[in-house]
């Protein structure tokens, strides 16, 4: 039987920490005010398909119901979408993200000070909360197969249009100067 | 099933360009303490119970757990068990919010009534409009969300490893062709790898 946090090569991590009271809404300016695209920090966990963080202020509960469950602290939850095994990822996420984690994780009750290298990488594990079960559409690939598998398809579909202007030697030549190695 | 392009209708930290994603924590039944973990070991013992979701073409990734309690990490933290047990579930997906529930229940039915039925106030799936209230109460947004393939919808993905592998079996083979031999083959690999453009 497979692992609660695995599907196929993909691990699905979940990370809580309680935030420290009086710093929520620092560290939720820090974190609205990162940019999600390329310049995201976790752009720079090449094994990373998706992530985020988010600020649980408590559990939601519907309108009408005695159903509150006060967490007392809010919470920190970073959950991760990555290639292979999570121990390697927390050492890439230590020291290729330093700044950002310690600035994020920096604002949580028990994170060590300096928040950095294996202090922070024990803290994030001893944090960890196990899934139940994980799904990912595409389970054997990695985050550079797919990049490379899109920027392939962009480019044979590029060749493809301008293929048809091109003379035969023309087009046998370009395309193995392009995909020969493929 | 594939989602078309629409505008996402989800706050702008739920997205990432064409990705959207929401995490959900709903209130569990008691029952649901011994039912959700019941549920998972069944579903990790015989993954094929997912393959409806894999079906669905726009789903990238999903997770479900039951959180009954917290890592405690001393003072000021005062909680570190719940009252209840609270299903999280989190999934990144293309389309819009409205549509990936709207196309979830009518395609997951019967799996909605799994892995939401231990939950308080659950409407049932369907008619969608409950159950998309349900989804809106229970959800938390996220305060920064990152994708690595952030055009790329699941069909594409899957598309462009397909024909990866194609490519590379193609470009193998006329690596020594003549001209005219290479043109032939051409146009046939390429008609053959119209679905996957």
């Amino acid at each position: 039987m497979r692992s609660p946090n695995i599907a196929g090569k993909t691990y699905s991590l979940m990370i809580w920490t309680p935030i420290k009271p009086g710093e929520e809404g620092a560290l939720r300016a820090y974190l609205d005010g990162l940019d999600n695209g390329a310049g995201s920090p976790l752009a720079k966990l090449p094994r990373t398909h998706m992530a985020r963080w988010i600020v649980v202020p408590d559990m939601p509960v519907a309108p009408g119901t005695d159903l509150r469950d006060p967490l007392g602290t809010q919470f920190l939850l970073f959950t991760s979408n990555l290639d292979g095994d999570v121990d390697s990822y927390l050492h890439e996420l230590v020291a290729l993200m330093a700044v950002e984690a310690a600035e994020v994780w920096g604002h949580c009750v028990g994170c060590p000070q300096p928040a950095e290298g294996v202090a922070l990488k024990a803290y994030l594990h001893r944090n960890q909360v196990d899934s139940g079960v994980a799904f990912a559409a595409y389970p054997n690939a990695s985050v550079k197969q797919i990049k490379t598998a899109l920027d392939k398809r962009a480019r044979l579909i590029d060749f493809a249009v301008r293929a048809q202007e091109m003379k035969p030697a023309e087009r046998r030549k370009e395309f193995l100067e392009q995909f020969g190695a493929a | 099933m594939n989602l078309p392009a629409v505008s996402p209708d989800a706050p702008p930290s739920n997205v990432c360009g064409r990705t959207t994603s929401i995490t959900l924590f709903t209130t569990q039944k008691p029952w649901g303490r011994f039912w959700m973990p019941f549920m998972f070991t069944l579903t990790r013992a015989a993954p094929k119970s997912l393959e409806a979701m894999d079906k669905l073409s726009f789903i990238s990734f999903a997770s479900w757990s039951l959180i009954r309690e917290l890592p405690y990490n001393g003072p000021p933290q005062t909680v570190r068990r719940l009252r209840y047990p609270h299903l999280f579930f989190e999934v990144s997906f293309n389309g819009s919010w409205a549509q990936y529930i709207d196309s979830s229940v009518r395609v997951l039915t019967t799996g909605m009534y799994t892995f939401w039925g231990s939950s308080r106030r659950f409407p049932g799936p369907l008619p969608a409009g409950p159950f998309q209230a349900f989804f809106k109460v229970h959800e938390v947004d996220a305060s920064h969300y990152h994708c690595a393939y952030p055009d790329a919808t699941v069909t594409i993905v899957r598309s462009a490893l397909e024909l990866e592998e194609r490519l590379e079996m193609f470009a193998h083979r006329v690596r020594h062709l003549p001209e005219e031999q290479f043109d032939a083959a051409w146009d046939a690999f390429i008609e053959d790898a119209q679905r996957y453009l």
